[in-house]
């Protein structure tokens, strides 16, 4: 199946892009920090700012991708229990390691190893590839008079605080992207364990369960994300939340559907007939049935979740200090009336392509799920 | 031919073992429009014998399957509704607080108890092999499923029983076939491979629903001589629920007739083939094609079921009537007063008697099922 998703050129495109986009969001620190790799100080000794500086999700996000991506290869030696078993487990363990062993120091002067070069106290440093974090405003050369345009030391430019804009766009996908899957599974999640017993069961179920999904549907999410940051502090977490309690109903409807027309097959009435209990019917035997049309919807799904968040810090209500495409675009006009051209044109292509790439896999995903159409 | 049978089996000294299943007086109703509800099983009596296959006949919509799905509790309630009656199993295992021989009630059996019986004890093979196997898993993990679930066995022994039972039903290379997905199996193979399926666990009793008929006629066959062949090599019981007479009158011991929710005939499958008794099992018969009779139109069920004359003396078993809708029960068809009556020996009519003599001849249906499994007995 998804040889022939790969197979349609946009799709390809597509999955490219957002590879991409989820592999800079998940290795952000390592590709734009203003923090050296390794600085070797004047007295000889060797420092590891980079290290020393991350947060616990910077090393549970990439050590959890690499654990995914090696269950991934290894399907082909192990068993899919144990694989998937194995890659929950250990990403529990390094999820709950990193936040107990990993103390970046609270307060941070990105200026420090620059002014340390340059009045020789250190002797050399390296750097990761943009070595500019996505905070690092440049106190060090208040000269600069900013935003700068794209130029050789600041590819993308900078924004009107200073910061550099790649390196915010760079830690600004991780963001979008953790709203665009968080939130989608949040959603799935609902979806599937409502739409199931709502087609499994049938009849009383079925009933309560369609007007709790008319109940749903009938809540404009945005004016109550927007009801909920005016009234509560601004918490990337609780809008996942919100957007995933109240995106499942498509979800609910589509597994409900397929589930009204497996539970008639033979092969559910087969697993009952062999003693299976429900939850295995459910979830193993017609659940992997009903996925493909889930997985369409989702892959939908998580660009509108990612509009959401963009459209939020567009108007000023997303995060406060962490990079966001849409707080980037809401930049792009000075307070004179200056337009600054870099600032609106990145993040919002950023924005476009990711959304066009979760579309045009999607769209490669439906035809191949379903021919007809 | 019943003179001798009324010889070998003396009337009141049944010489069999104890019924593996029975199923006594056993109602099920579904709502049906202006909120009646349908009979769909009414005061059905069977009794499966050890070792013995037992056909249940009759059109769509009889009552065979939902009999049938009554033992494993896979009629869904609601809508469905299980009005009265028990299902006796005597099979292996009673649980907890249940003496061994006085068989336990499965209707009443909780899920969790049910769940042990299901494909453990009574296993049920289905008619479409095409939709019966899950799609996305391989054979391998569907047999072992069950295996995993019902035995305390670890994966590597799973795997043996899976290929021992792929090896039974006549499957060559099971380890490799264990490994493919159902798509890749052709029909016949895939029915041979939920009979693997369902013998996994070897359970005492198979129910199998319309077995052959989703298949062409030369798979059907191979299904039923493997069917009759895993029988006696296992000592399993089959409740074989079939429209084909075909299939029947080959395969069977004992045949019971359905029609709109009863039992309407019961005997041996000589008796019921050579003397059926009951307009509407006379009907069935003349409407099966025979090979080298050459008819313009083929007669209908309705068409046989108007001759009152043939019936014996004292016994009036009502004309078919075509307006007749299948909800069982009705006046039209002896109303709920007909009893199985013993017509001839061993052999066994739903009918509404006229006279007293008639009516003291009115048979308990257990003993019915069990002279009639003694006939069996005697002449197999």
């Amino acid at each position: 199946m998804w040889r022939q998703v790969l197979a349609r050129h946009g799709a390809l495109v597509g999955v490219v892009w957002l590879a991409v986009v989820g592999l800079a969001g998940a290795f952000a620190p390592f590709i734009a920090n203003s923090h050296p790799l390794r600085i070797v100080m004047a007295d000889g000794t060797t420092r590891y700012p980079l290290l020393e500086n991350l947060t616990p999700a910077d090393v549970a996000i990439p050590l959890v991708l690499i654990v995914v991506l090696v269950a991934v290869v290894l399907r082909r030696w192990v068993s899919s229990k144990w694989r998937w078993g194995g890659c929950v487990g250990v990403s529990a363990v390094v999820i709950v390691c990193s936040i107990v062993f990993v103390n970046p120091p609270q307060i941070v002067v990105f200026a420090q190893y620059r002014q340390a070069l340059a009045d020789g106290s250190a002797v050399s440093a390296a750097y990761t590839v943009i070595p500019y974090s996505p905070s690092d405003r440049f106190r060090d050369k208040p000269e600069l008079k900013h935003p700068l345009p794209p130029d050789a030391t600041h590819w993308l430019g900078t924004s009107r605080r200073g910061a550099d804009l790649l390196s915010r766009m760079i830690h600004a996908s991780r963001i979008a992207m953790a709203v665009g899957f968080i939130a989608t599974g949040i959603s799935l999640i609902i979806g599937v364990i409502i739409g199931g017993l709502m087609g499994y069961f049938v009849g009383i179920v079925d009933l309560i369960g369609m007007r709790l999904v008319e109940v749903f549907s009938a809540i404009p999410v945005f004016f109550l994300l927007l009801t909920f940051v005016a009234f509560f502090p601004r918490n990337l977490y609780i809008m996942m939340v919100i957007i995933g309690c109240t995106g499942w109903v498509g979800y609910a409807r589509f597994v409900r559907a397929e589930f009204f027309k497996l539970r008639a097959m033979d092969f559910v009435q087969a697993g009952r007939a062999c003693g299976l209990p429900l939850w295995s019917i459910l979830f193993r035997h017609m659940l992997p049935n009903a996925v493909a049309p889930v997985l369409v919807a989702a892959s939908f799904g998580v660009p509108s979740a990612i509009l959401y968040e963009a459209t939020l810090s567009f108007l000023g209500l997303g995060l406060v200090d962490e990079p966001s495409w849409g707080q980037m675009l809401s930049q792009a006009t000075g307070a004179g009336g200056g337009f600054y051209w870099w600032i609106a044109a990145f993040p919002g292509f950023a924005i476009f392509l990711t959304v066009f790439g979760f579309n045009l896999f999607g769209e490669a995903l439906r035809d191949v799920v379903d021919p007809r159409s | 031919m019943s003179e001798e049978i009324a010889e070998n089996s003396p009337m009141d000294q049944p010489n069999t073992p104890d019924p593996l299943l029975q199923i006594q007086d056993l109602s099920v109703s579904f709502p049906a429009q202006g909120g009646q509800r349908l009979q769909a099983a009414n005061g059905v009596n069977l009794s499966i014998f050890p070792k013995q296959t037992l056909a249940v006949v009759g059109e769509s919509g009889s009552g065979k399957s939902v009999s049938a799905m009554s033992i494993l509790q896979l009629i869904p309630t609601p809508p469905g509704n299980y009005d009265t009656g028990k299902i006796l199993w005597h099979g292996f295992t009673p649980p907890i607080g249940h003496s061994f021989g006085v068989g336990v009630d499965l209707l009443r059996y909780s899920d969790k108890q049910m769940r042990q019986v299901r494909g453990n004890q009574i296993a049920m093979i289905f008619q479409e092999p095409m939709t019966s196997l899950n799609p996305v898993y391989t054979i391998g993990q569907q047999i072992m499923e069950a295996v995993l679930l019902h035995q305390t066995v670890d994966r590597g022994q799973a795997v043996a029983i899976a290929e021992q039972a792929l090896r039974d039903v006549g499957i060559a290379d099971p380890s490799s076939r264990l490994k493919e997905y159902p798509h890749q199996l052709s029909g016949g193979m895939r029915q041979r491979v939920m009979i693997a399926m369902a013998l996994a666990c070897q359970p005492e009793l198979l129910l199998a629903d319309e077995p052959t008929t989703a298949l062409d006629v030369t798979i059907q066959a191979q299904i039923l001589e493997l069917l009759r062949k895993l029988q006696s090599e296992k000592g399993m019981s089959i409740l074989l629920i079939t429209h084909d007479l075909g299939v029947v009158a080959e395969n069977a011991d004992v045949v019971a007739v359905m029609f709109a929710g009863r039992i309407i005939e019961y005997g041996s499958v000589q008796a019921i083939f050579n003397s059926p008794m009951h307009p509407y099992t006379r009907g069935l018969l003349r409407s099966m094609p025979v090979l080298g009779r050459k008819v313009d139109r083929l007669d209908t069920v309705m068409d046989g079921a108007t001759i009152p004359e043939d019936f014996p003396e004292g016994f009036v078993v009502q004309p078919h009537d075509p307006e007749f809708k299948p909800v069982a029960g009705g006046a039209k068809y002896g109303g709920n007063h007909a009893q199985l009556h013993e017509v001839q020996p061993e052999h066994w009519v739903l009918c509404a008697a006229e006279t007293d003599d008639a009516k003291a001849k009115a048979t308990q249906p257990e003993l019915a099922y069990r002279r009639a499994s003694d006939t069996i007995a005697a002449t197999s």
